[in-house]
């Protein structure tokens, strides 16, 4: 793994980042979508490259929480921090019902089936007036986040992109801290050796369970501050857009890198809003990116940037471990 | 609505769905792969078809067989681009590439045949049977004989015959099948031919029955997962009788329940034999 760098430095990196769209004339419409889109790759990131399953049911996290958010903020009329614990509160029910009832299955039939809840929830949200229908919810109002005698409110994406910023630095700290955490080290022990892992006393299905449910809150934030950010929440949220966005950020640029889904988000977002083709070709250049990146890149860019890093420099015995990548 | 009528479309319908599993259950039981491009490439290869008809006026026949070969091209396109996931039985690599051939076919279509959703008149959709005061098109009766014949050529040609038992071996350990002279790409390039052929074969039968959109596939995609898991996977014969099981109740569940609910009625099928009888479910190469 990379070692964490300085903390001064990644505070230097995070004041930049945090000013560039400012600097680069008015670009938080993007930085905000890309930072949003990157937190629900999140959580695919822990299922896929921690857990070692791909779990096809994140954007089903991702639209419960843009519809929590939704429904809460137009019929009831709820602020921020209700709509959040609504959105949070929908994903992690949904996981759990999910993940109970997916607990014994693995590999195919474990993605065959979150695909089809995908389908199916996205049935759902066509059909059901409760929830809009096929016209999904309009006029969420601005976001209000208020408390006490705090103002705080974002009306456009320059105000939202701070918030979203935060959200991104607390997905970062969080992933980190998974991954160093003894639930982390039990999910990848579960993901490389299963029977080791359960000679060692672990179960198995209870740490594929908590990993499963603790991803879901990842993709529901980001639910909610898109649900602010289009003030719309309609059944495209399932399109496989969304969930072939997120498998790309999460594969393209390495798996079990931590900066990898941003980096990888940030690449999709950035050619779709300053190198579009169109609709249909930016389609057939995302799929193309993740096809290329699993069947042709082994490793995804990171790698493909290593080896050739490697193979222009004189050979240094790399002290990395590449067995997380090797799923 | 009459239960006749119901039971005569669930028995069409339970046809259509077995056919379009047919690919699938070759996939997975006989090579252990996987493809979730298949929804699809069900939606190409129906434009492919509407194309061939509408666009160059060849007869029917002959577009469901250019659909076809436009399956058979798919299918070697996608196998070449997995061919060294396939041999490490990388099945979530595999997954997700096919997902990514997925969206690209979409981006496709929509680049092609535009965003227009376009119909399919077929010769037999005009001939007209009534069976016990029941109304039946030649198409559907044409549903049906493709796949009985579908799925008794492969019973017949992979179940017994030495194709299937090379390709099984094959998915039980490629190293050993390599050792013992078979070419196992070539194996796995057939199986995936095969499985865009037929998944082609099903689209320009099936999909004159609806509105071709470039938004459709996903109903064929669960349709399939529960064929395919229903029915023991890999089992040939299985599939047959999940497909028409399955036709069977969405028929009737859409005519006397709920017609915009009848995908989530399948899904709800398949979550209750994943729970009553999850270790049937355990991946077994090679099928039975």
């Amino acid at each position: 793994m990379r070692s964490w760098p300085a903390p001064l430095a990644a505070l230097v990196a995070a004041i930049v980042i945090f000013l560039l769209p400012g600097w680069l004339g008015g670009l938080h419409g993007a930085f905000t979508v890309i930072a949003i889109l990157a937190v629900a790759a999140y959580g695919l990131d822990i299922v896929v490259s921690d857990l070692g399953e791909v779990s096809l049911a994140h954007t089903v996290f991702f639209a419960a929480g843009a519809y929590a958010t939704g429904l809460l903020a137009t019929r009831l009329g709820a602020g921020g921090w209700v709509t959040l614990a609504g959105a949070l509160l929908a994903g992690l029910l949904i996981a759990l019902a999910l993940g109970i009832v997916t607990l014994a299955l693995r590999e195919f039939v474990f993605s065959l089936v979150t695909y089809a809840a995908t389908v199916v929830a996205a049935a759902i949200a066509h059909n059901w007036n409760l929830l809009g229908g096929s016209d999904g919810v309009s006029g969420i109002p601005t976001l209000d986040l208020s408390a006490g005698p705090l103002r705080l409110t974002a009306v456009n994406d320059a105000q939202l992109w701070p918030l979203a910023f935060l959200l991104m630095l607390l997905t970062l700290y969080a992933v980190r801290q998974f991954r160093r955490s003894r639930l982390g080290a039990m999910a990848m022990m579960v993901h490389l050796n299963p029977r080791l892992a359960t000679m060692s006393g672990i179960d198995v299905r209870r740490v594929r369970l908590q990993v499963f449910v603790l991803s879901a809150p990842f993709s529901a934030a980001a639910g909610w501050l898109y649900a602010y950010q289009r003030a719309y929440v309609g059944p495209d949220l399932f399109e496989t857009y969304f969930l072939v966005l997120m498998l790309t950020a999460v594969v393209l640029v390495g798996r079990r890198r931590l900066f990898g889904p941003l980096l990888g988000t940030a690449l999709v977002i950035g050619q779709e809003r300053f190198l579009s083709f169109g609709g249909d070709i930016n389609a057939i250049i995302l799929g193309g990116a993740l096809v290329v990146a699993l069947a042709l890149l082994p490793g995804g860019l990171d790698g493909l940037l290593r080896r050739v890093l490697a193979r222009r420099a004189p050979p240094i015995p790399l002290s990395e471990t590449r067995t997380a990548t090797q799923s | 609505m009459n239960l006749v009528q119901q039971l005569i479309n669930g028995i069409v319908l339970g046809h259509a769905y077995a056919l379009i599993a047919v690919g699938w259950t070759v996939l997975l039981g006989v090579a252990r792969l996987v493809n979730f491009g298949h929804g699809q490439i069900y939606m190409l290869a129906a434009f492919v078809t509407w194309w061939a008809v509408a666009g160059l006026g060849l007869p029917y026949p002959l577009a469901i067989l250019v659909a076809m070969l436009a399956g058979v091209l798919i299918g070697l396109v996608m196998q070449a681009a997995m061919l060294r996931l396939t041999f490490r039985q990388d099945l979530v690599a595999i997954m997700i590439v096919t997902l990514g051939f997925g969206h690209m076919m979409r981006g496709i279509a929509g680049l092609v045949f535009g965003g227009q959703p376009q119909v399919l008149e077929t010769p037999l959709s005009y001939i007209d049977f009534e069976i016990a005061g029941a109304w039946v098109t030649a198409q559907d009766l044409a549903v049906i004989l493709v796949s009985i014949a579908a799925f008794a050529l492969l019973h017949f040609g992979l179940e017994r015959g030495t194709l299937g038992r090379t390709a099984r071996m094959v998915a039980e350990d490629p190293k050993l099948a390599q050792l013992a002279g078979i070419n196992v790409s070539r194996v796995y390039f057939a199986v995936f031919a095969f499985e865009g052929a037929a998944v082609a074969l099903a689209a320009a039968l099936v999909a004159p029955r609806t509105p071709i959109l470039t938004s459709i596939g996903f109903e064929e995609v669960i349709v399939t997962f529960v064929v395919v898991v229903l029915g023991g996977i890999g089992s040939v014969s299985g599939s047959y009788l999940a497909g028409l099981g399955l036709g069977v109740f969405t028929a009737l569940f859409g005519g006397f329940v709920s017609p915009a609910y009848a995908t989530t009625a399948a899904f709800g099928v398949l979550i209750v034999v994943l729970v009553l009888r999850p270790s049937g479910l355990a991946l077994r190469a090679g099928g039975r």
